[in-house]
């Protein structure tokens, strides 16, 4: 049970970076850090005791082993993450330029 | 500082000229393995543009494009998707989509088996490490950009 918590507290750690910071660039690493507690939250849902890496290996039977589906899911959530990550960085990066600041407060007027 | 060069300083440099080699190895050991161990396509082709984007980050960004070009990375990304989608309509003369067409398979956790996962594999680190590279450059290549725009 106290995984979880863990990782609810890491959700809410990130949620307070995003909602309280004025730069942009530790906005968009809050996002990142919320990204990653969901994805632990995944592969903790998938865990079972004493489990072993779902991988076929060579003379040796697995019996018991942890769910592989949340983490392929996981896997593919990296991906998006990634490309999202990217493209957040590209939209501060144009900000700056515009404004030339990462201060939220002070992107007010309509530029350009 | 007399002549500023580009990149960082001469031990980053001494130090990337002997590793970025073993990490494109062992980029392509990961893509190649894919089917026998952990690892695959995705890891493989981060790993494999993480040696391009160390190069790019050591040397400055002309001596990474001068190697690696975006015009050959954007080649290199369509022929990735392109064979992934080839090999999946190949599939066709088997039956379905996504069939695995060959017929000797060979043994299981050999080099040479699981017909076509290790040639989907190649093709997934094309995609995959072009097209982090590209994302890289593309947000390095920005800033120039619009210091022209004005």
């Amino acid at each position: 049970m106290i995984e979880y918590i863990l990782c609810l507290l890491l959700f809410c750690i990130g949620l307070y970076c995003v909602l309280r910071r004025r730069n942009i660039i530790k906005i968009i690493v809050g996002l990142g850090i919320i990204e990653y507690a969901v994805n632990l939250f995944f592969v903790l849902l998938g865990y079972r005791h004493y489990g072993r890496a779902p991988i076929l290996a060579k003379d040796q039977t697995i019996t018991n082993m942890v769910d592989p589906i949340p983490q392929a899911l996981v896997l593919t959530s990296i991906v998006i993450g990634l490309a999202v990550t990217a493209l957040i960085v590209a939209i501060a990066i144009r900000i700056y330029e515009k404004y030339g600041t990462f201060d939220i407060t002070k992107i007010r007027r309509l530029k350009g | 500082m007399k002549n500023r060069e580009p990149g960082m300083t001469l031990i980053v440099k001494t130090i990337t000229r002997l590793t970025v080699g073993l990490i494109l190895l062992y980029g392509i050991y990961i893509v190649l393995h894919g089917h026998l161990s952990p690892g695959g396509g995705f890891a493989g082709g981060v790993i494999i543009a993480l040696s391009f984007i160390h190069l790019m980050l050591a040397f400055g960004r002309d001596a990474a494009l001068k190697k690696f070009s975006q015009a050959q990375a954007s080649i290199l990304e369509s022929l990735g998707a392109l064979m992934f989608l080839s090999i999946a309509l190949l599939g066709f003369l088997g039956g379905y989509f996504f069939f695995n067409f060959f017929l000797h398979k060979g043994k299981p956790f050999e080099l040479f088996s699981a017909g076509i996962i290790p040639l989907c594999n190649i093709a997934i680190s094309l995609k995959v490490g072009a097209g982090l590279f590209a994302i890289f450059a593309v947000l390095v290549l920005f800033k120039k950009l619009g210091e022209k725009e004005q």
